[in-house]
């Protein structure tokens, strides 16, 4: 009895070990690949949403590398207007919709989308698409219309704005993804990640009364920074942003682009949208003071790009 | 039932803030009498009047939001007290019917004179709107804000946090004192509102006399006990006597319940098949007296020597009591025609006229036709339209406008002119909506964030569905606000999100009479193709 179990144990534990061996063998030579290429910044062009992002996360090495098992992520999409998803004013529902269930099949405890919107935040979520797409696949869509889902946070970076009152959703994720959509703006000149940023904010007047372009970079100094920003540009609205009039505003260009990096992202968009519309770096000021701040890079030459075609 | 069905579901109109109550449910609203005989509405008008020359007053208690509120107040001061304290504390009393008469008279006069102070005062269907929209809405909210808190912590996000905007202290002052006139009416005397003070009331009491339907008493089986007497809202009922006054009884049925006899019953008892009416004589006996004075003589006295003084004082009295508001309003009805600034520089700000709702067509005729009920005030899913109190004048009070503090009026919204029983808000369509200008945009460039700080903002333009409203090039890569006036429909977004204060550095300017600007046009789409990322 002993000798059998003797026997028994060790090819047991032989078995596991040499499965043990083998997974981790393959998960270290796939790091090892992962890290070699990994790119600071993955723009793909011509696909469908989800396909762009799938080709866009695999690329990156995955969305485990952003967000882990368990934890509680906020995606955050730009839903400020009432408007259709082919007025392209808010982020494409069928990028969320797929972003959602990445992140639910990456291991994470719960999504939650909202969004601060300009228009009335029930149509806007309506009208978007957002909201039923977002609950399609399993995230839970919070509302941000009510000054008591905002929170005080100091913003220690910040030149003109020191403290903010941001989403408590945000503040108590563990990781969060900001999802914008590209597009002109009247006030800002140019809207994609950082801008989207002033819309986990309560008082957004403060913004515009104290240097807005100073403000946008300021606000994202925040403490908890996107573990990844990916800019919807499969419409692009290039003129009358940022509510746009009417589909002649709207250029399908079926692009997408990802990055953790939030300058060098706008900067890689702001490159884009001058594929459609000039638009000069100096106009878009937050870029650059964003830059100064230290959040990142707009010398995208010194940086590793992967461009992807479909 | 039917009381209930119309009660409730007016109700849960006014005080829904979530949009769960379908749309279609203002349908009901535009039954009252008042919104139907403002609204022209020919059928519902005749609707009624048959519907009172048969059954009687039933309006009064199964359709009127306000008389059923009334009934729900007696019910709960009814609870716990006795019968001859409760239910049963009523007795009868002579009609006052110069006073409702002549509210009636002065209230029809005003409104076709174009003054509807009286009317937006006395309907009770207004009175209602006022009580749900600056009452109990705002309690509702509250009370959802309470458990939207509770739920939110439980992880569940079925309710949601609301903001109440649209209460102002006119509002709540004049639903206060509706509810606090109806209570103390109903206790202290029932339906003495409908009987004297509520001009519909005196409207349909004046074909109710004439019902071919009617409760009447079966004299042979009638033991003079009194209980109907008793327990009559209407006090209506003389058990002595045997009457039952039919200008005054709301048809709420309490007393052939509480007639253990089987007396007194609806009986078809039209007045031209009984030959001597049962209503009783507007002239016999009692004297008329304002309840507003508050002295009632507890028994029915015989008619005293003094009757023609007492009812020549309150004549005067009533009459001295409504002139003021006359000449007020008269005082108030030739405002100087506020003239359109051309220099933005030149905006009093603190004496703009109202922007009034799109569909009203001008401040005239809508603060003529509007009876200040705030269906629309509560219906605006922007919360834009608030109700005003005297910074606009007299003749203002209580009628909504557009306040674009921090709303606007959505662009494709046509929820106020849709609803409004009185149509004071016309509806229009979509299209309609998106070229109705209602007021102009005017720039204070020497008041704006680009030029006093040499930094972008542009929030107006961003908010501007037309983008009448649009950043033109200012120094260096600065831009700045251009308003071309004939592309703005004047739905406040640009002023809502200004951030420059105390005054801000574009507010809407309304038009008296509201204008129309074109169509937007149609821009042709255009095909873009891109042959590379562009980095």
């Amino acid at each position: 009895m002993r000798r059998r179990d003797f026997f028994k144990t060790t090819v047991a534990a032989g078995a596991a070990l040499s499965l043990n061996f083998d997974g981790l063998q393959a998960a270290l030579s796939g790091e090892a690949v992962a890290v070699e290429a990994a790119p600071d910044l993955v723009a793909v062009m011509g696909g469908e949403p989800e396909a762009m992002l799938d080709k866009a996360l695999e690329a990156l090495g995955g969305i485990g590398k952003y967000i882990k098992k368990g934890q509680k992520i906020v995606i955050k999409p730009n839903i400020g207007w009432d408007r259709t998803p082919e007025l392209a004013g808010n982020t494409n529902p069928l990028l969320i919709k797929a972003l959602v269930k990445r992140c639910l099949a990456a291991g994470a405890s719960k999504v939650t989308v909202f969004d601060h919107t300009c228009d009335d935040w029930l149509k806007c979520y309506k009208s978007s698409g957002i909201e039923a797409a977002a609950k399609e696949a399993g995230a839970v869509v919070v509302p941000g219309n009510d000054e008591k889902y905002y929170k005080s946070v100091t913003i220690p970076g910040g030149v003109k704005i020191k403290e903010a009152k941001i989403h408590e959703a945000l503040l108590e994720a563990d990781a969060w993804i900001n999802v914008p959509i590209l597009k002109n703006h009247g006030g800002a000149k140019f809207s994609c990640a950082m801008k989207n940023l002033m819309g986990v904010v309560w008082d957004r007047r403060v913004f515009h009364s104290n240097d807005l372009q100073q403000c946008i970079a300021d606000i994202c100094t925040l403490q908890k920074k996107p573990a990844l920003n990916i800019v919807d540009a499969y419409r692009m609205m290039h003129q009358n942003g940022p509510q746009g009039k009417s589909a002649a505003d709207v250029a399908t260009i079926k692009s997408l682009l990802a990055s953790p990096d939030i300058v060098a992202i706008d900067t890689a968009a702001l490159g884009l949208f001058n594929q459609v519309k000039k638009l000069d770096m100096a106009a878009v000021g937050h870029i650059g003071k964003g830059e100064a701040l230290k959040l990142g890079s707009t010398n995208l030459d010194q940086l590793n790009i992967k461009r992807i075609r479909i | 039932m039917l009381a209930i069905l119309f009660f409730v579901s007016a109700l849960l109109f006014f005080i829904d803030f979530a949009g769960k109550i379908p749309q279609g449910v203002h349908a009901l609203l535009h039954l009252q009498i008042v919104p139907a005989i403002l609204s022209g509405a020919v059928g519902i008008m005749a609707f009624q009047f048959i519907l009172v020359l048969v059954f009687g007053r039933l309006y009064c208690s199964a359709i009127c939001p306000a008389g059923i509120l009334q009934d729900a107040i007696n019910r709960l001061f009814c609870i716990g007290k006795k019968k001859s304290k409760g239910v049963r504390r009523f007795s009868f009393r002579k009609p006052q019917n110069l006073l409702r008469y002549l509210l009636l008279g002065a209230t029809a006069a005003t409104a076709l004179a174009g003054f509807t102070t009286l009317l937006v005062w006395l309907d009770p269907y207004s009175n209602f709107g006022r009580i749900a929209a600056n009452l109990f809405r705002p309690v509702t909210m509250w009370g959802n804000n309470v458990l939207a808190d509770l739920l939110t912590r439980m992880d569940n996000y079925a309710l949601y946090h609301v903001t109440v905007h649209t209460v102002t202290t006119a509002g709540l002052l004049a639903g206060l004192l509706a509810l606090l006139l109806f209570v103390g009416l109903t206790i202290f005397r029932g339906r003495l509102f409908c009987n004297t003070l509520c001009p519909v009331g005196a409207l349909l009491s004046l074909i109710s006399r004439y019902s071919f339907f009617r409760i009447s008493f079966d004299e042979q089986l009638c033991n003079r006990c009194g209980n109907c007497e008793r327990t009559c809202k209407a006090e209506a009922i003389n058990s002595k006597q045997m009457t039952v006054d039919t200008s005054r009884c709301v048809d709420c049925f309490n007393c052939t319940s509480s007639c253990t006899k089987s007396s007194l019953k609806y009986r078809f008892r039209p007045p031209f098949a009984s030959g001597k009416p049962s209503a009783e004589k507007p002239s016999s006996g009692k004297p008329a007296e304002a309840p507003a004075a508050g002295k009632l003589s507890s028994e029915a006295p015989a008619a005293s020597p003094s009757n023609g003084r007492r009812r020549f004082f309150a004549t005067g009295a009533t009459v001295a009591a409504t002139l003021p508001v006359l000449s007020t309003v008269a005082q108030y009805a030739d405002l100087p025609e506020g003239e359109k600034p051309t220099e933005a520089d030149n905006i009093d700000y603190e004496r703009l006229p109202p922007v009034t709702p799109p569909g009203s067509a001008g401040l005239e005729r809508f603060k003529d036709q509007c009876t200040g009920c705030h269906l629309c005030v509560v219906r605006c899913p922007t919360q834009v339209l608030r109700p005003a109190g005297l910074q606009f004048g007299f003749d203002y009070l209580l009628r909504p406008y557009c306040k674009f503090e921090s709303s606007y009026c959505n662009y494709e919204c046509t929820v106020c002119g849709e609803v409004c029983p009185v149509h004071a808000i016309r509806g229009l369509s979509k299209e309609e909506k998106r070229t109705t200008q209602v007021g102009v945009a005017t720039f204070n460039i020497s008041r704006c964030i680009v030029h006093t700080e040499g930094t972008d903002c542009g929030a107006c333009s961003e908010h501007c569905p037309t983008q009448a409203v649009h950043m033109i090039p200012y120094e260096g890569t600065l831009t700045i606000p251009q308003v071309e006036s004939e592309l703005c429909i004047g739905c406040g977004g640009c002023e809502s999100i200004c951030p420059v204060r105390p005054y801000r550095a574009i507010v809407v300017v309304a038009n008296r009479e509201h204008a129309y600007v074109a169509p937007p046009e149609e821009e042709e789409v255009k095909e873009i193709e891109i042959d590379g990322f562009g980095f």
